[in-house]
């Protein structure tokens, strides 16, 4: 395993650590929208990096299009919903969004 | 074998023509769309039926297809027996909530329904026909995106707040499934299923590895919280008690089965017989069952307790795939239809009392025997099966299971099964008793029988889950003579 490939682990194991906390632990609703998208984002690295090591690349590539395009979609639908939220509570703040008991 | 050829593709086919319809037609048709999707609906039902005939006649397990466009998409999806009583379940409950939304959709909304519903057919369609871990992948977030809005349709504050919560999970579970995806792709260079199960029999070095075990549990993780297996299951009760009652009764009819339970049996038989892996899908089942019982025992929202009901039973699917083996697998499936059938009728029954009520708490409820009789007494009924009294139909499946449970060895859990379905009627008694049971009060004495569509699904529901219960000993000749009890 050469530097580069480690580098790339690191930075995929990160990212995901990254982005499951920003998803848990944070309280407003765009930075939960963002923390998805890092995790996802380091998702498609580990499909690059799996690529790279059994050769399949094209079919890696086809695999990280079509993730790009689900979580886009996902993201868009998230945004519309918090934008509703928004337009409810006049606030971004999950705190004050306490319906339901979960 | 021309005849099956054709039934395959229209499993493909008619929800697509559908969406194409009802993305085109205008709002003021818009009860045409619904006549058509209904049509559709009960053409699926049809069909899977006589999938199954021609499956029994011909004599073969599976039947691959797909667009003879290139060669890759030669044979992108399988149709099996088991996809065919999933696409049966579809068929139905997707009839079931139309004629619910057909009463309780706003009119300004319900195109948009009907859209969001061809989509999510398209998804369940698909995932129950694909036969690798990505298109999987896919059309899970393809029945998640849908559903997300379908919650959100009516944009009360409880529905958009669950529907965020319901999508931050489902995202929570993509990015562990889509990790678990890359380790696996990692080490096999395909996600194929025939591929995945011939080396994973075969090849010791790739089947009992660090990463692999790694990439069973994200992937296993990530399916149990689409299940809404218990310490993933807190989106559930919201989604379903938020969302419009037509939607709760796709969401726990057929949503949770699709996407969670049926892919979690795909994925499990793809790892093969691991010990650890059916260990603690067994646990995990025994604590969803005791759970969602427990919290259904707290509710007041007529709604809420039918959704922990729906994690209760996710607990018994769980402890029949983790049984394993052919009788497992059958115990499993029937327990699917079987769940989708008389949920579908107790949320019929919601949608009935909220239609004529106007609220589903259930202490503003009470005494509504006489009032609404027809509601009463297929409640009744659909909650006896769900507490698997015997001639109902969801005895026989419970029995199976345990069966299943037996042979595998796992004494103990069959008779934590056996003793947990004691609080299943106790939530349900209780449920019977302060919605239906007792002195009417004053202000329900005007109360009517609920008419038209809903009564109808009612009383075909309620059909269905007694001749499934009582032609049942015929199924079991059947798998008798096959050899498998």
């Amino acid at each position: 395993m050469n530097f580069i490939e480690l580098a790339i682990l690191t930075t995929g194991f990160l990212l995901i650590l990254a982005g499951c906390y920003c998803l848990m632990r944070t309280y407003h609703i765009i930075k939960i929208l963002i923390g998805i998208e890092v995790a996802m984002k380091a998702v498609t690295l580990f499909i690059a990096y799996a690529a790279h090591i059994n050769g399949k690349i094209g079919l890696a590539q086809s695999f990280i299009i079509t993730i790009i395009v689900v979580e886009v979609v996902v993201a868009v639908v998230l945004a519309g919903i918090s934008l509703n939220l928004y337009k409810k509570y006049q606030s971004m703040d999950l705190r004050n969004i306490r319906k339901l008991r979960g | 074998m021309r005849a099956l050829q054709y039934v395959s593709m229209l499993f493909v086919i008619i929800p697509l023509t559908a969406l194409i319809v009802c993305s085109l037609i205008k709002r003021s048709r818009q009860n045409a769309a619904f006549y058509l999707l209904s049509a559709f609906a009960a053409a699926q039902v049809g069909l899977a039926l006589y999938g199954l005939m021609l499956f029994n006649s011909l004599n073969i397990s599976e039947y691959s297809f797909g667009f003879h466009i290139t060669q890759a998409v030669a044979d992108v999806f399988t149709l099996k027996p088991a996809s065919l009583v999933m696409l049966l379940c579809i068929g139905l409950v997707s009839f079931t909530s139309l004629l619910v939304a057909y009463k309780t959709m706003p009119a300004n909304k319900k195109l948009s329904y009907l859209r969001l519903l061809s989509a999510l057919i398209i998804g369940m369609n698909g995932i129950v026909l694909v036969n690798d871990l990505f298109t999987m992948y896919l059309f899970i977030e393809i029945i998640g995106i849908s559903s997300f809005v379908l919650i959100s349709t009516t944009k009360t504050e409880e529905g958009l707040e669950s529907a965020f919560i319901y999508l931050v999970m489902s995202s929570l579970a993509s990015i562990m499934l889509l990790t678990g995806l890359a380790f696996i792709f990692m080490r096999t260079g395909s996600l194929k299923f025939e591929y995945l199960i011939a080396i994973n029999n075969t090849s010791a070095e790739v089947s009992q590895n660090a990463l692999t075990y790694l990439s069973y549990i994200l992937v296993i993780s990530g399916l149990l919280i689409k299940t809404g297996a218990v310490p993933f299951h807190s989106w559930l009760p919201d989604a379903h008690q938020s969302a419009d009652t037509s939607v709760s009764v796709l969401l726990s009819g057929i949503v949770i089965k699709a996407a969670g339970v049926y892919c979690l049996m795909r994925v499990t038989d793809i790892f093969g017989n691991l010990y650890a892996i059916r260990l603690s899908l067994a646990i995990l089942g025994v604590i969803t069952i005791a759970v969602g019982a427990m919290f259904a025992l707290h509710q007041n929202h007529f709604k809420r307790i039918l959704a922990y009901s729906s994690v209760s039973q996710m607990g018994y699917m769980l402890l029949g795939i983790s049984a394993g083996g052919i009788l497992g697998f059958i115990g499993t499936m029937l327990h699917i239809f079987n769940h989708a059938v008389f949920k579908s009728t107790l949320f019929t029954n919601a949608a009935a009392l909220h239609e004529e009520v106007h609220t589903l708490d259930i202490d503003k409820l009470g005494g509504l025997q006489k009032q609404m009789p027809i509601t009463a007494t297929t409640s009744l009924i659909a909650f006896l099966s769900t507490a698997g009294i015997p001639p109902l139909s969801g005895f026989w499946s419970k029995l199976l299971i345990i069966i299943a449970l037996w042979k595998a060895n796992f004494i103990g859990f069959a008779a934590a099964a056996l003793v947990l379905s004691i609080f299943t009627a106790a939530y349900f008694l209780r449920l019977q008793m302060n919605v239906f049971w007792g002195q009417t009060p004053e202000h329900l004495q005007s109360i009517k029988e609920v008419k038209g569509t809903i009564r109808f699904a009612e009383i075909m529901l309620t059909i269905i889950t007694i001749a499934v219960g009582l032609g049942f000993p015929f199924i079991l000749l059947f798998l008798e003579a096959s050899g498998i009890i």
